[in-house]
């Protein structure tokens, strides 16, 4: 059992989770709340990493990130900061990968929210923070308490991105998905066999739970 | 404190007219759906900015686009009763009501709120449940203790009765009654009810496509509404087509051609020649034009001997139809073929009328009411 990469894994789910939850209620409210030209598109992008191969989007990442681009160059020239074949890269890459999982179930939880209930806490005298607090979080928590399941799992076992992105430093870049590869490579089986149990319980241990707790929110109205 | 609104927009729908309510006063917009009663609502309570318009309340002044006023709803202090409740599924009904009052300490709020929900009497178990354990009607008390827990200054109801049972319905009458006693502000109705307007109001304002066309007492619309659309609004089930054909003489009066279709062309060979009516003139129609006239109910009465003249008529019963009580009849009359007269019928003396049954209509026409056609 490689401790070290899950201990990795974990770290990094729980900081893309930090990143990403606050940019992933503003996206999914903004996008169940306003309508535009050229929404479509924007939605689009948002689910853009759920469809295209991890090691495109992986390879993308790379190049754009890489020191020789642009961005790498501003990044270590003004932030003194690597983006790639680190954790911060490795974050920033989890980051992206994610946008679709938090936002798409945050926009649907915020579009099932009846537009009257926010109007009749307006004409109840709240502003946007009791609004927030009292009516509007509670009524999409379940659909952001899956989307928050689903981000941290799905990080735990992102492999393909993380491999293009970040290679396979032990405890900088190389994640349980990778120490479960590497293992079967080096024929050791029985490693990855109880790594491969772990994520397993894990995953379906926290996707069960979520659902369980959405569905006791629910019955209560 | 007497509320004020003007509005006058053509985007995104099409909004315009004006209005007022004394405080104390209830005034019901009534209208088919799409008629924009709602958005008048939305208006008032600042869900809705409207392109070009005012609203005062008392002193405040809560939207004046041209002097780029316009107050949130958060500070307009309105009571809005929505169609479906809005209810806050995931809160009970006891802070439903607290959601007004959220600027006071909790032990206070309750308080409040609970005194606002024994008002609308609902019982203390009912009072901790969510709006899914409640019934329509319960439901739509705490809507109600709801709007009023935020003290407001105007109190607008949607629809409030749409979706309750008769029953119910009776005991919120009582409660609205009450409430205009109690409070003295100014209530604002949506209705599509007409029989609940009529009674329920101190004022109707008639709404069609977005446009107010008529505002005034029940009674004084329904005796004399601005035009035909208003007349059929209203459910004026009398009403006519005819040619004006001027003064008759008598200061005051003038003459009506009554006509089944309002041609100008004169009756063809052996028809009777439409009957000329006597009946009051306003000195606004021009001699000639087409018309739609009106006669409420309380003008068609059924007499006991042959027709005479000057407003009686032979007719024949085409319809009978019985409802608890009251029986309607639709009559066709002989000297203006083509023409259903209708009236509602009580008493004993409904019991002898049957399809087929000839007999005298007395109309009287000093109440009838003549309207100008007005051309597209």
């Amino acid at each position: 059992m490689d401790w070290q990469a899950l201990v990795l894994s974990l770290q990094l789910a729980g900081v893309t989770l930090l990143v990403l939850l606050p940019l992933g209620l503003w996206l999914g409210r903004w996008l169940a709340y306003t309508t535009f030209a050229g929404k479509a598109v924007i939605e689009a992008l948002v689910v853009l990493p759920l469809v295209l191969p991890p090691t495109v989007l992986g390879y993308y990442l790379l190049v754009s990130m890489g020191g020789a681009s642009p961005l790498g160059r501003w990044a270590a020239e003004t932030l003194d900061l690597r983006l790639t074949f680190n954790f911060t890269g490795l974050v920033v890459a989890s980051v992206i990968f994610n946008v679709p999982f938090i936002v798409q179930p945050v926009q649907r939880a915020f579009e099932a929210i009846p537009r009257q209930l926010t109007e009749a806490a307006a004409v109840s005298g709240l502003g946007w923070w009791p609004t927030w607090r009292r009516v509007e979080l509670p009524l999409a928590w379940p659909g952001i308490l899956s989307a928050m399941v689903l981000t941290f799992v799905h990080t735990m076992g992102e492999f393909g991105v993380v491999l293009m992105v970040g290679g396979s430093i032990p405890g900088e870049t190389k994640t349980i998905a990778i120490s479960i590869y590497d293992r079967v490579q080096a024929f050791d089986l029985a490693a990855a066999d109880r790594m491969a149990w772990l994520l397993l319980v894990l995953s379906l241990g926290a996707v069960t739970m979520s659902f369980f707790a959405s569905a006791r929110l629910a019955a209560r109205r | 404190m007497t509320m004020h609104l003007e509005v006058e927009q053509a985007h995104p729908l099409p909004l315009s007219g004006a209005f007022q309510c004394e405080p104390g006063e209830l005034l019901a917009l009534v209208g088919p759906s799409g008629a924009g009663k709602t958005s008048m609502l939305r208006v008032l309570a600042g869900l809705v900015r409207p392109h070009c318009g005012r609203v005062q309340v008392g002193d405040e002044v809560w939207c004046d686009t041209a002097a780029g006023i316009f107050v949130p709803p958060q500070q307009r202090h309105v009571g809005l009763v929505f169609q479906n409740y809005a209810l806050m599924p995931h809160l009970s009904a006891l802070d439903n009501v607290g959601l007004p009052l959220l600027h006071l300490p909790t032990a206070e709020r309750q308080r409040q709120a609970r005194r606002w929900l024994d008002q609308v009497r609902l019982s203390e178990a009912q009072q901790n449940r969510r709006p899914a354990g409640l019934s329509g009607g319960e439901q739509q008390r705490v809507a109600v203790a709801r709007a009023l827990a935020r003290e407001p200054r105007v109190l607008l109801l949607d629809e409030p009765f749409s979706a309750v049972d008769q029953m119910n319905r009776q005991g919120l009458y009582r409660l609205l009654a009450d409430l205009r006693r109690d409070m003295a502000i100014p209530i604002v109705l949506v209705t599509h009810d007409l029989h609940e307007a009529a009674m329920l109001a101190d004022r109707l304002v008639v709404m069609d496509a977005g446009q107010v066309l008529q505002q005034g007492p029940p009674a004084a619309i329904h005796r004399a509404p601005r035009n035909a659309r208003v007349a059929d609004l209203v459910g004026i089930q009398n009403r006519f087509q005819g040619r004006w054909l001027g003064p008759c003489g008598q200061s005051g009066w003038g003459l009506l051609q009554w006509s089944a279709e309002a041609t100008t062309a004169a009756p063809a060979g052996d028809v009777p020649p439409p009957p000329r009516l006597r009946v009051r003139d306003k000195g606004r129609i021009e001699t000639g034009q087409s018309v739609h006239w009106v006669l409420t109910g309380d003008a068609v009465t059924l007499v006991d001997r042959p027709a005479q003249a000057g407003g009686e008529f032979a007719a024949v019963v085409t319809e009978a139809r019985p409802l608890g009580d009251i029986t309607l009849l639709a009559l066709a009359l002989q000297a203006v073929p083509g023409v259903v007269l209708r009236l509602t019928l009580s008493g004993p003396q409904r019991l002898r009328i049957e399809v087929g049954a000839a007999l005298t209509v007395c109309l009287d026409l000093g109440l009838a009411h003549v309207m100008p056609v007005r051309g597209r």
